[in-house]
């Protein structure tokens, strides 16, 4: 299981002014600036689960997700995972765990996949039988048999991240983390990285943590959604009581003659802020619903936990 | 140990069919490398036209020790450069994730993944132009020597490869080692030449703080003249403490390692 207690990263940069002059005066006193980007986190993930994790860029997601795999120090506070430290790179940790980074490749560029498979196979000491079964599962179910003897470079991006994936499961891990693993890819390569995560999920129940600017990436594959705002959580909890946080709320959405938009009121409003509309606009298209996941996830994102 | 061999073997594997496929730029390196040997030869040939010693040292066994630095060159060259030469970068722009979640000392990865096949023909050729020195060299010794020789070249080349790094892992606080690297390239001159030629300051400059002294000319001595043990055991104490140096940097340098986001 994964637990962390209090967990702070504070990073430290410079500022400069713009331009050549700037650049001189930044030679002889410089402006520090701190940003912390993970504010005392507190997060606990049970084996088995599949957490995804939501927020805006420089939300943290990834300072949270790098220092879990081991990559980057906290400034403070403690995380465990399996009772491993992660930031000790211990090879007994390494071992059982995986990133996937979408926008960073991991398989060597120049050559066939399964060049980069038998040295990850040295690298996990993955011995030849297991080695072979999931070679084998994971080709099958990803169906990408006949492009593993391709140099990488020559694949379509979606063939790439299922490379990807493949060289990040090979070794059966039992911690995943998966940092936009459908970025860039088209609908249907993203259904297909989706529906296989999802099967292996339920194959394998590895601990995984998800971070995906997809809503349907969260929706269908996360129970439990944390969204994490400006270095802190600001939910934790299942993604289906998500609706409740906006309280009893209907959205409008509304076409004028230039553009549509939308208007999230109170039930007890409707009627009003309905009357109101129609008073001032010249309205072609209104709907009543209530809001969508995507429009409370943002909604909290903006303005944080909804104080109704 | 027999898990990090068979991983350098695969580096092997992959750098040498990756260099099949460019094979243009396999030919050139060659050529560069050979006029490179044949300029470094021929600029102690022109000083031995005007003395008869250099540093101590006659023409003939001059050449041995330019042999010997065209042989740690090569080895360089061969083995580590390419990974040198990649390492700001990486760790400038955030690639080392994926080297430090391995479960591998990411040090041993980020050092020796790229073996230079290129570079390889060319520490054949230096490894040639070694032996028919030696051949030639008026001088006898024996098998003895030639075992210190070997341990010496390693301990040379580890040497140079330490230094190196030690100008580039500053590149985790700065985030621009050239200053560094540059410097490096200027001070590696110092090893091209024989050590007698430093003294006072400079002998303990390039012996004991940037051991440049240390690579080639104490190597090639051993054909040239008695070499003590006291030297020797210098040769590797330097090493030693350089080695242990470079992974406290390294360690820090991590804990500093911030990889940009994505």
């Amino acid at each position: 299981m994964i637990k962390v207690t209090e967990l702070r990263k504070t990073f430290t940069s410079y500022v400069k002014e713009p331009g050549l002059l700037g650049s001189l005066q930044g030679l002889f006193h410089r402006r520090e600036v701190t940003k912390a980007a993970l504010k005392s986190i507190d997060l606990e993930i049970n084996p088995g689960e599949i957490v995804g994790l939501i927020g805006a860029n420089g939300a943290g997601k990834t300072t949270l997700v790098k220092i879990l795999a081991g990559i980057v120090h906290p400034t403070s506070g403690t995380a465990t995972v399996m009772g491993f430290k992660p930031w000790e790179r211990s090879n007994d940790y390494r071992k059982q765990m995986c990133l996937i980074m979408g926008q960073k490749a991991q398989v060597w560029w120049d050559l066939p996949a399964l060049d980069s498979f038998l040295l990850l196979k040295e690298i996990y000491q993955i011995d030849d039988r297991l080695y072979k079964k999931n070679l084998e599962f994971l080709a099958d179910t990803l169906m990408i048999k006949d492009q593993l003897k391709t140099p990488v470079r020559k694949l379509s991006l979606g063939e790439r991240m299922k490379v990807e994936l493949m060289a990040a499961l090979l070794h059966q891990p039992r911690v995943i983390f998966l940092d936009e693993p459908t970025i860039g890819l088209d609908i249907s390569a993203q259904k297909a990285v989706r529906e296989f995560l999802r099967n292996y999920q339920v194959e394998f129940k590895p601990i995984t943590i998800l971070t995906s600017h997809y809503m349907e990436d969260i929706k269908e594959l996360c129970p439990r959604i944390v969204i994490i705002k400006e270095g802190e959580f600001v939910y934790d909890g299942s993604l289906s009581k998500v609706q409740r946080l906006l309280g009893d709320n209907k959205v409008l959405s509304v076409t004028t003659g230039e553009k549509t938009f939308k208007v999230t009121v109170p039930r007890a409003d409707l009627a009003r802020k309905t009357t109101e509309l129609f008073s001032g606009n010249d309205i072609q298209d209104l709907n009543i619903h209530d809001p969508s996941i995507e429009d409370i996830i943002e909604s909290i994102m903006r303005t944080g936990v909804s104080t109704r | 140990m027999k898990r990090y061999f068979l991983l350098y073997l695969n580096f092997l594997r992959f750098s040498f069919s990756k260099a099949m496929e460019f094979r243009l730029d396999l030919t050139f390196r060659i050529l560069m490398d050979i006029i490179y040997y044949l300029v470094n030869i021929l600029f102690f040939k022109v000083i031995y036209l005007h003395t008869p010693l250099l540093g101590g040292w006659t023409e003939e066994q001059m050449l041995v020790f330019v042999a010997t630095y065209l042989l740690i060159d090569a080895i360089n060259m061969t083995v580590f450069s390419t990974n040198m030469w990649w390492l700001p970068f990486y760790i400038n722009k955030g690639d080392l994730d994926y080297y430090l979640i391995r479960p591998v000392s990411p040090l041993f990865f980020l050092s020796l993944r790229e073996f230079s096949a290129s570079s390889f023909v060319n520490l054949l050729i230096a490894l040639g132009f070694f032996a028919y020195t030696l051949a030639t060299y008026s001088a006898p010794f024996g098998g003895l020597d030639l075992l210190l020789f070997v341990v010496l070249i390693v301990n040379g080349s580890l040497i140079y490869y330490c230094i190196q790094m030690l100008m580039i892992l500053p590149t985790f606080w700065t985030h621009s080692a050239k200053g560094f690297i540059d410097l490096f390239y200027s001070l590696g001159m110092a090893m091209e030449r024989p050590d007698r030629i430093y003294r006072g300051w400079l002998r303990i400059l390039f012996t004991v703080l940037l051991p440049f002294a240390l690579i080639a000319s104490f190597p090639a001595r051993i054909f040239l003249e008695h070499l003590d043990w006291g030297t020797f055991l210098h040769l590797l104490g330097v090493t030693a403490v350089f080695w242990v140096l470079v992974s406290y940097v390294w360690k820090k340098g991590l804990a500093n390692y911030s990889s940009a986001s994505s």
